[in-house]
């Protein structure tokens, strides 16, 4: 059954379509930070830039503007924290979903699936209770703890997804020469389930980086603030005059995820759309 | 022998057991536990037991507790169907044969991966009552006369809230619905071509029930987490004008984070937590029944 012209024709155009409605927000941000404020608060907007800058990147990263730098390390650590506690917790655990069927795994399953509805607004007070009980306030251990909870339930879901991929005869290859169960899980199965490894542990960087509302509860101060309650911060206090700036900003803190969105997204996908197609 | 069988995997399942129970089930507990004292941390009366006192204070005499939870059920109810009206269409655009599908697969997912914050800001600049591009478009297509402060009008913010939480969020249904389009096979799309069914039919007959189970947990999900999403109304509007688009999760933070009161705000969610709970059995009757699977 060939296309006609028309068809081919209408697929193009939506195709269009939904990308600019998909991109232009992002673009627009981009434009608007190369502006100088007269443009960017000229009556009417436009596209095209006459006088370029880069002085509200320069703003962002200085000290008397956001002091991205400070943010942008913090959350850094806190992310990369996160990323590696959820890759154990992923391999560990997901392989044991994957390949042991023992007597109380439809709970296990259950529990997984349940907590990732457990979020936000149900645990922040008991959280907040306990941070600062235990003297964690505001610190980056805090935030990967809770982090945590975000990103190992879902890791280990789409974990056990890639190992259930690696067929089996590897591991048995491995007993019967000799190997204990950990060395056959390190040895032979993780160095094949590498890439979705990593994809988990950069998706879970991202969820970390994107995070607003448990930094937002659980952090005070430029010891422990990450990059995104840094700016709703100061979009709050200086939101109508300094557009440019905190777009800047933004632009600065939304490349990191993009880049690292782009290495894993082929597994990132495949791993989030493995359990709902089913056979 | 069952040890032997067995050990192993108990010992790998126990770390992330563990820690959904402790950091996640254990802290919700205390958040229905929390809701039974009387619990501010600024009343200088230290914390006390007085069981049901917090729900009757926001089911009877809180002015703002009801239409607060209206609120809620809108943007549950019109974030999710607009996500799918947006989706759906998405998904058979990318399901076509267009070349490096792939890629434009991965450009649709940025807005779902981009951080809230920047996403609030983002469109907090487009929307802006003076400056911002939707105004400027809106009265360039003859659709509005004057200057509209999309956030700051009552009749205005809450579309202008569900557009680009459907903008952020459609992605994600979407790259379900294609997953599930693409489990579809050709030869029956095909077959119902040749019996003279229009496109129209083909997607109402033969698509739509095949995406119906993926669809269904689709929809469940985007529910749920939609609910409990406190990050994108707090940042766009922070609940205002005033409490006109509050929603429950940022009702909790204003009474436990702004007026401190921990023992309101535990009832608050407590309350969200049985109210979805509720939503998600009402949805599972009436769209599980009638599934011929």
């Amino acid at each position: 059954m060939r296309d006609t012209a028309v068809q081919i024709a209408c697929r193009y155009v939506s195709l269009a379509l939904l990308m600019v409605f998909i991109l232009f927000p992002f673009l627009w941000m981009l434009v608007t930070t190369f502006k100088v404020d007269e443009e960017i608060f000229a009556p009417v907007p436009s596209w095209l830039i006459s006088d370029f800058t880069l002085e509200h990147y320069v703003w962002a990263i200085s000290e008397h503007g956001i002091n991205l730098g400070k943010l942008l390390g913090n959350t850094f650590a806190v992310c990369l924290t996160t990323a590696v506690l959820t890759g154990l917790f992923a391999c560990v655990s997901g392989y044991g979903l994957s390949r042991y069927k023992v007597p109380g795994m439809g709970f296990v399953v259950l529990l997984l699936v349940l907590a990732q509805m457990i979020q936000g607004p149900l645990i922040m007070i008991p959280w907040y209770k306990f941070a600062s009980a235990l003297s964690l306030l505001n610190t980056k251990t805090v935030l990967v703890m809770i982090y945590g909870t975000m990103t190992i339930p879902v890791g280990v879901w789409i974990m056990s997804g890639f190992f259930n991929t690696i067929p089996r005869d590897l591991e048995e290859a491995a007993y019967v020469d000799g190997a204990t169960r950990w060395r056959a899980l390190f040895s032979v199965v993780i160095p094949l389930a590498l890439p979705g490894l990593v994809a988990i542990s950069l998706y879970a960087f991202i969820l970390g980086w994107n995070d607003y509302q448990y930094a937002l509860i659980l952090t005070n101060s430029l010891a422990a603030k990450t990059v995104q309650v840094g700016i709703a911060e100061v979009m709050e206090s200086m939101g109508k005059t300094s557009w440019g700036g905190i777009l800047a900003s933004g632009v600065l803190t939304i490349m990191p995820v993009v880049v690292l969105f782009a290495v894993i997204q082929r597994l990132l996908i495949e791993g989030l759309t493995a359990g709902s197609v089913k056979g | 022998m069952f040890f032997k069988q067995y050990g192993f995997g108990y010992i790998l399942l126990t770390p992330v057991v563990l820690y959904i129970v402790f950091f996640q089930f254990y802290p919700l507990f205390e958040t229905v536990r929390l809701s039974l004292y009387d619990y501010s941390l600024v009343s200088g009366r230290g914390m006390s037991f007085v069981g049901f006192k917090n729900y009757a204070e926001l089911i009877v005499h809180d002015d703002n507790f009801w239409p607060i939870f209206l609120n809620s059920v809108v943007w549950v109810l019109g974030a999710t169907l607009l996500q799918f009206l947006i989706a759906l269409p998405a998904a058979m655009i990318l399901n076509a044969r267009i070349p490096l599908r792939g890629m434009w697969r991965g450009l649709m997912m940025v807005p779902w991966v981009s951080p809230v914050v920047i996403i609030g800001i983002i469109w907090k600049w487009i929307y802006d009552g003076q400056f911002g591009l939707a105004n400027y478009y809106l009265k360039m297509l003859g659709l509005i006369k004057e200057n509209i402060v999309w956030l700051g009008d009552a009749n205005w913010v809450w579309p202008a809230l569900l557009l680009t939480s459907a903008w952020k969020g459609f992605p994600y249904v979407a790259l379900m619905a294609l997953s599930g389009l693409q489990g579809i096979p050709r030869e029956l799309l095909e077959a119902a071509t040749v019996d003279g069914a229009t496109g129209w039919q083909r997607f109402r007959h033969v698509v739509l029930p095949l995406l119906r189970p993926i669809l269904f947990v689709t929809g469940l999900v985007s529910i749920v987490s939609t609910w409990t999403k406190f990050e994108m109304i707090w940042v766009l509007t922070g609940g205002g004008p005033g409490y006109e688009t509050s929603i429950l999760p940022t009702y909790l933070y204003t009474q436990a984070f702004r007026f401190f009161n921990l023992g309101l705000g535990s009832a608050v969610g407590t309350l969200s937590m049985l109210f979805v709970v509720g939503i998600v059995v009402v949805y599972a009757r009436m769209f599980k029944s009638d599934s011929p699977y």
